[in-house]
């Protein structure tokens, strides 16, 4: 017998009728796979820590090893588990109210325990930030630059643009909607590529490196932390775009178009904060 | 040059790995152990649709999404953990008898300390209740699963391997790696857990315990999210906010904890993580200093009291009407004293600090609120013990482990009010009266109401009935082994006797006092110890061989007008299994399990299997 989404002898919804194991409706091995993998770059950091340092008590290879075919691993599930989840039989699969509000919940609940993930670098920053400034013995780098501030135009207007993208696919316009997308993915890469411009001049030219004292670990903690948050949307725009030019979506079909807006806003206003507490908070305290 | 060659010798070696996961991956559509089961080997299933749902035999559990399953694994995986954490302290309660250090190194009982709190904290009390939260929220809510059933299953596959690294550090010596185990103690203060005890104290162990910890919360964060979700849009529409069940909106109120607790603690992990190798200064004393650690840790760590105590909180006030034979007491309040309690956990946190020399006037107000959170706590164990005043109490395992629950929960309840107090505290402060009233918690409370849900819906989720007279011996083994164990360690606190100590051979001090004490304490311990032997024992035998139930109401609840959405649902699944009962391979028909159960029955002696023959028996009484 056929797995279909529902059975009408006891009106069961079955999750995973796409996923491999194929003929069962409550299989899949994409979690297992996913799991398996992202444990996987944990054993491999445990690995690479005890190979590095003075104290070498594993190979040096081990880690980076472990890492990379974890990553490859976790990418493979993620991979699965995304396309049978959502991609797959797009415009047949059930997409009734109910399932769109979880994913907006589900996004929402991220985004809260996100707010927790931030909050304790904030504080650390804040904590010495309480203390005399600026802080002893090291200078900051010069905080204040064109370069911040063309990030942060850069970031604002891909907000702007992707508000637009998803404006176009309500009013079914497939143009504006690709159009919108695909200028908020470069603006959201070239903001990226800035952040690693500003890593380099601070790191090479300017010998401000992540142990250069109390504030370099905010600088670092902070930005590293908000830069892999970007990296992360811009994949997630990336699946979206990719889908929209893969034809998928409609005014009525896009909720991971909302989701991942959510996500890229959050990321926005987090940055916005972040500019005006650790860039111009440190530079106009320690003037 | 060599180490060009072997990187790209290692880059093509990556390639072919992934090359050949994705061969696996594509053939495993066809892999014969995928075939539909005839129902012989989809343990514990006997409805007919349960061969299209999911492959037999073991690819079963390692495939599965289904809320039931993952909720099964998170109850075996939490099981493991209680075991490891209880052998842990069995040896370290076994070194305390004498006061001279005679069984184990001091540097061993620092690793099992550490090992004990970290595993019973997070690997045995947060599983425990999402193996509980998983099986019954959906079947009480009426969804069909969770809202992200994959997420689900994602999040429990994290656990296993974030323990394998929390334990790591006792495996990396037999790995012949010059490494131990952490000494950190579970809350992990700086300057200790940055490396300043050097490598004995704070080497790979330590970096491996921190890893497994993220790992484990990001699993923990992901169940939250999902309980969010699910109990935020996969509601049954009769199921509205009025009505949700009190166990539903304990784990809700407990998913929102972990929301804004969890990921702060992953982030300080990191942290120090990063301080330890990277030469950050998050915690070092330039920088954020040891106390940031510890405002970071215990907003966490407060919160995660809550987190633990809420759900079993729930259990209590869900199952204790059940055997009351009336509804629970003031049913509101104990929601909002519930949420209360949720909002509340999140301003206390500096009640831990109280001899950290932290600012008085900042001291003073979280002494007013760690005073203030014990109002909520009494409205419940009040609506509680109103709830079985004048009730027709039904002395059931599971009513028993709730008014144990009650009972132990007064006594860690009142010693925490006097620990919120700031001139007490500063006496009490690391002594063995702290143990006494966290344990008095954890272990009197807590997992008693575990146990209670474990008896209670065991015939949900195996089919059968427990054994009466082992679940009784199991009760008052724990009931008089955790006082035995823990209200000594109140004295001992009185007396001074520090916590985390391995020895107490001291040249000064009531060394006598603290001996006989610590000896009664030891003795609790090992009672405890074999009160669990008796509970799995009679969860593994029950399991296998105990008498199916045949009614959807085991409990006879429908009589007070008691009975609930998991209890129906079970109901129906029986009906279902009857009406397939011809397709089950192992016994041919229905009406033979019957017999055969009823022989079986019959040969244990009949009414020592269950208390639910026991129920009926109170019924008719109360009826005549």
């Amino acid at each position: 017998m056929s797995t279909e989404d529902s059975h009408e002898d006891h009106g069961h919804h079955l999750p995973a009728v796409q996923d491999w194991p194929r003929g069962f409706g409550e299989a899949s091995w994409w979690p297992f796979v996913t799991a398996l993998g992202g444990a996987g770059i944990y054993f491999g950091a445990g690995l690479y820590i005890m190979g590095s340092g003075n104290n070498q008590i594993v190979s040096p290879i081990a880690g980076p090893a472990v890492i990379v075919a974890s990553v490859g691993l976790f990418l493979v599930g993620l991979y699965g588990w995304l396309y049978h989840a959502f991609v797959s039989h797009f415009w047949s699969r059930g997409a009734d109210e109910e399932s769109e509000a979880a994913l907006r919940w589900g996004m929402i609940a991220f985004l809260g325990s996100e707010l927790a993930t931030f909050g304790a670098v904030f504080t650390y920053y804040f904590f010495i930030r309480a203390g005399a400034w600026p802080p002893q013995g090291a200078a900051l780098p010069p905080l204040l630059n064109s370069l911040v501030l063309a990030n942060t135009a850069l970031l604002v207007a891909s907000s702007f643009t992707l508000h637009w993208a998803h404006v176009g696919i309500r009013r079914e316009n497939r143009r504006q909607f690709v159009l919108g997308l695909f200028v908020t993915l470069v603006l959201g890469t070239v903001f990226i590529a800035g952040q690693v411009l500003e890593y380099f001049e601070f790191i090479v030219h300017e010998g401000f490196t992540i142990t250069s004292g109390i504030f370099a670990s905010a600088f670092f903690g902070l930005t590293g932390l908000h830069g892999l948050h970007v990296s992360l949307g811009a994949v997630l725009l990336a699946i979206v775009l990719v889908r929209a030019l893969a034809g998928q979506y409609s005014a009525e079909r896009h909720v991971s178009v909302s989701t991942v807006s959510m996500y890229w806003h959050f990321v926005d206003v987090v940055w916005i904060f972040l500019v005006v507490v650790l860039y111009v908070g440190a530079a106009v305290g320690a003037a | 040059m060599a180490a060009t060659t072997a990187q790209i010798a290692f880059a093509v070696l990556m390639g072919l790995l992934l090359a050949a996961v994705g061969a696996w991956l594509a053939r495993v559509e066809n892999w014969r152990s995928y075939a539909p089961t005839d129902g012989r080997a989809a343990a514990g299933e006997r409805t007919g649709y349960a061969r299209r749902e999911k492959p037999a035999g073991f690819v079963r559990w390692l495939t599965t999404v289904d809320h039931k399953d993952v909720g099964l694994m998170y109850g075996a995986f939490a099981l493991a953990s209680f075991a490891w954490g209880g052998l842990a302290v069995l040896v370290m309660r076994t070194e305390l008898l004498t006061p001279a250090g005679d069984v184990v190194a001091p540097t061993t009982y620092n690793a099992l300390l550490t090992s004990h709190g970290i595993t019973m904290l997070f690997l045995f009390g947060t599983p425990v209740i999402a193996a509980f939260a998983n099986y019954f929220v959906p079947l009480l809510i009426g969804a069909d699963d969770m809202a992200f059933p994959r997420i689900n299953a994602i999040a429990f596959w994290l656990l296993p391997p974030a323990a394998l690294l929390i334990w790591g550090g006792f495996f990396l010596p037999a790995l012949g790696i010059d490494a131990g185990p952490a000494q950190t103690g579970w809350t992990m203060y700086a300057p200790l857990s940055t490396g300043a005890g050097g490598d004995a104290v704070g080497g790979a162990g330590v970096d491996l315990m921190l890893l497994g910890l993220h790992l484990s919360g990001i699993s923990a964060t992901m169940g939250a999210i999902n309980f969010i979700a699910t109990i935020f849009t996969e509601r049954a529409e009769e199921v509205t906010w009025a009505n949700l069940d009190i166990f539903s909106w304990t784990i809700l109120t407990q998913s929102g904890l972990i929301l804004f607790s969890f990921p702060l603690l992953g982030s300080a992990l990191v942290m120090l993580l990063f301080d330890r190798n990277f030469g950050t200064t998050f915690f070092a004393v330039d920088g954020g200093g040891p106390l940031l650690w510890q405002h970071l840790f215990w907003f966490f760590g407060h919160p995660e009291v809550y987190i633990l105590v809420l759900p079993p909180m729930g259990l209590v006030s869900y199952i204790l009407p059940r055997f009351s034979g009336r509804r629970l007491f003031g049913f509101k309040f104990v929601v909002y004293s519930t949420l209360a309690l949720g909002v509340l956990s999140f301003g206390v946190w500096a009640h831990h600090m109280f001899a950290t020399g932290i600012d008085p006037r900042l001291r003073m107000s979280f002494m007013a609120v760690s005073i203030a959170i014990a109002i909520p706590s009494a409205v419940k164990t009040f609506n509680w013990i109103t709830t079985m005043w004048n009730g027709s109490l039904r002395l059931t395992a599971p009513m028993l482990f709730c008014i144990g629950f009650v009972a132990n929960f007064i006594i860690g309840g009142v010693t925490g009010v006097f620990e919120a107090s700031i001139p007490v505290d500063l006496v009490l402060h690391d002594t063995y009266h702290v143990v006494a009233h966290f344990h008095y918690v954890i272990m009197g409370a807590i997992a008693f109401a575990i146990f209670a849900g474990a008896y209670y819906w065991f015939p949900i989720y195996t089919g059968r009935m427990y054994q009466r007279t082992l679940a009784k011996w199991h009760f008052w083994l724990s009931m008089v082994g955790t006082n035995l164990t823990f209200f000594p360690m109140i004295l001992l606190g009185y007396g001074g006797m520090p916590r985390r100590y391995a020895t107490y051979d001291l040249p000064v001090g009531p060394t006598e006092y603290f001996a006989l004490l610590h000896q009664l304490a030891t003795l609790g311990a090992f009672l405890l110890a074999l009160g669990q032997i008796v509970f799995v024992w009679n969860l593994v035998q029950s399991w296998l061989e105990g008498p199916r139930v045949e009614t959807g109401d085991p409990w006879g609840l429908e009589r007070d007008d008691l009975l609930t959405n998991e209890w129906e649902w079970f109901d129906r699944k029986l009906e279902t299994a009857v009406a397939d009962g011809g397709s089950d391979g192992a016994a041919t028909s229905a009406a033979e399990i019957r017999a055969a159960e009823t022989a079986r029955t019959a040969a244990a002696g009949g009414s020592n299997w269950s208390d639910a023959v026991e129920a009926d028996k109170d019924g008719t009484e109360r009826r005549t």
